[in-house]
């Protein structure tokens, strides 16, 4: 059977396409970079597609059956599982979804979208923590900042500096972070001389 | 009680309303915690409403009628919702406009049509936004009054609104039919001329609604009035050329600054009042429409073959066709 992975993530297409691969009875093809889908389609002439969903080019998948122009001698659609809707609220939560050959055997293509699911939620997990950290990183970086635009302002040491935010955000029962950024806001608008 | 509520939409103008209510405070002022979640393409917007991705969305009609009836997914029985937007779509053909000035000077559109074709060397390839949109059909009319056949002399290339401007200046497609501010935009960049659109194909034809899901409506049953008060007064701003600076200016910002990343140039030919353009945006519904309005898309629906007699029956009962 073979499997077409629309995916712009090459880190995340490159994964799902290894993880698919251990299943010998599968043919595995990633969409090249600058290839629309519907063309990659008409080319590979897979049996399913596993379509990152925020993918733009979709949505021309979605019209080949109505669309005389497209091309296509098999006609694909959005699969849907009505019986199982979990699947599909998750499939979507998750970001991928299948769109399948209407004419082709009948497959069970269950077991492959429950792998994307899987490996795209942990993708967003990484992608998620990744942000957190660089988050932290560049907050770090303006309450620095901000310490030490006081320090040369106020002509202090740093630990007195860093209580004196410490104390602002109690005060003001507001994060620290805001408070630096507050500072360096208005120290740019009104740079003392 | 704070009412949250996730609504889908593109980037486009007429989106405008969204956005107005969320960044002058109108929705908190109502009650309503609205997050605009902008999607890049029509599918996402039938799937997030079907798999519980959005609460509700700005959509034309075509596709909320096609998605309600399960034609897109399981059947959610949208029902009509309430209207945002009339007109504002262009047609646009690639090239610039002195050398196809028969256009404008002759009688004969089908004679301009074929002039224009035949300097494309192939056949047109011509965008529209989603199969199930107001611009498919408003893109069919057109064709067909040119005596066109859409189908075997013309090939109908579909992706996003947002992504036509590349298309065109890519050469993979030759014209397009797209919402405000694409068509304006491609002119202004000197990649297309404006051949027709909304307001001469479907004067004042609706154009987006907020649809929200049943479910939603459900558990918050005070929601939707408070919803279409806060759009009421959002849209009065929008359609007052006094704050059409101010709004062109917000759906100008980038997206992660709460903006649409629209090119402003485009964004100021197309609001209303503005002279530039003969399709600019009309905000808010014609009084007493919503089954009546989408009277001629449902039709012209039909004649595609879309609407079998069991799904009209199903439309009549969901409130979206009253004859």
């Amino acid at each position: 059977m073979k499997v077409l992975l629309a995916d712009e993530n090459s880190h995340r297409a490159g994964a799902l396409a290894r993880l698919l691969e251990a299943e010998a009875t599968l043919d595995v093809i990633l969409v090249e970079d600058d290839t629309s889908l519907i063309d990659a389609v008409r080319r590979h002439a897979p049996d399913i597609v596993l379509v990152d969903i925020s993918r733009a080019d979709r949505d021309a998948l979605d019209s080949v059956r109505a669309l005389s122009a497209s091309g296509l001698e098999r006609p694909v659609a959005l699969f849907v599982d009505e019986d199982d809707e979990s699947l599909m609220e998750d499939a979507f939560a998750a970001g991928v979804c299948s769109y399948n050959v209407l004419d082709a055997p009948v497959t069970n293509v269950k077991p492959l979208l429950r792998a994307a699911i899987a490996l795209y939620r942990r993708f967003r997990n990484t992608n998620a923590e990744l942000e957190a950290a660089r988050k932290t990183l560049s907050e770090r970086e303006t309450i620095d900042r901000a310490k030490f635009l006081f320090m040369k302002q106020e002509r202090c040491k740093e630990d007195e500096a860093y209580r004196w935010f410490r104390k602002q955000a109690m005060q003001q029962a507001r994060k620290i972070i805001d408070v630096a950024t507050d500072y360096l806001a208005h120290q740019n608008r009104n740079p003392k001389q | 009680m704070i009412t949250t509520c996730r609504i889908g939409l593109l980037q486009l103008a007429d989106s405008a309303p969204v956005l107005v209510a969320r960044s002058m405070g109108i929705f908190s002022r109502h009650g309503l915690d609205v997050e605009a979640v902008v999607v890049p393409s029509w599918a996402n917007i039938a799937d997030g409403l079907v798999w519980n991705g959005l609460d509700g969305a700005l959509m034309f009609p075509p596709l909320a009628i096609m998605t309600a009836l399960g034609q897109r997914g399981r059947a959610i029985g949208l029902r009509p919702g309430f209207p945002v937007s009339r007109g504002g779509n262009t047609i646009v053909l690639r090239g610039q406009k002195v050398d196809h000035t028969e256009w404008t000077a002759q009688a004969d559109k089908h004679r301009a049509f074929e002039n224009w074709k035949n300097t494309l060397g192939r056949k047109p390839r011509l965008g529209v936004v989603h199969l199930y949109s107001t611009h498919y059909l408003i893109l069919s009319r057109f064709l067909k009054n040119l005596s066109v056949c859409r189908d075997t002399e013309t090939e109908i290339v579909i992706m996003p609104p947002a992504r036509m401007i590349q298309a065109l200046a890519a050469g993979e497609i030759d014209g397009f039919c797209a919402g405000p501010p694409w068509g304006a935009d491609a002119h202004l960049k000197g990649l297309a001329f404006i051949v027709a659109g909304s307001a001469s194909l479907a004067p004042g034809h609706l154009e987006k609604m907020l649809v929200l899901k049943e479910i939603w409506k459900s558990q918050n049953p005070d929601g939707p009035a408070r919803m279409h008060a806060a759009l009421t007064e959002a849209i009065a701003l929008c359609h007052d050329p006094a704050h059409a600076q101010d709004i062109t200016h917000l759906l100008s910002r980038p997206l992660d600054a709460n903006g649409l990343g629209l090119p402003e140039e485009a964004v100021k030919a197309v609001m209303p009042g503005s002279r530039a353009m003969a399709d600019t945006m009309m905000f808010g519904g014609q009084n007493g429409q919503t089954g009546a309005a989408c009277g001629w898309m449902i039709e012209d629906m039909q004649n595609e073959g879309w609407l079998p007699a069991p799904m009209l029956e199903t439309l009549r009962t969901l409130g979206w066709y009253d004859c």
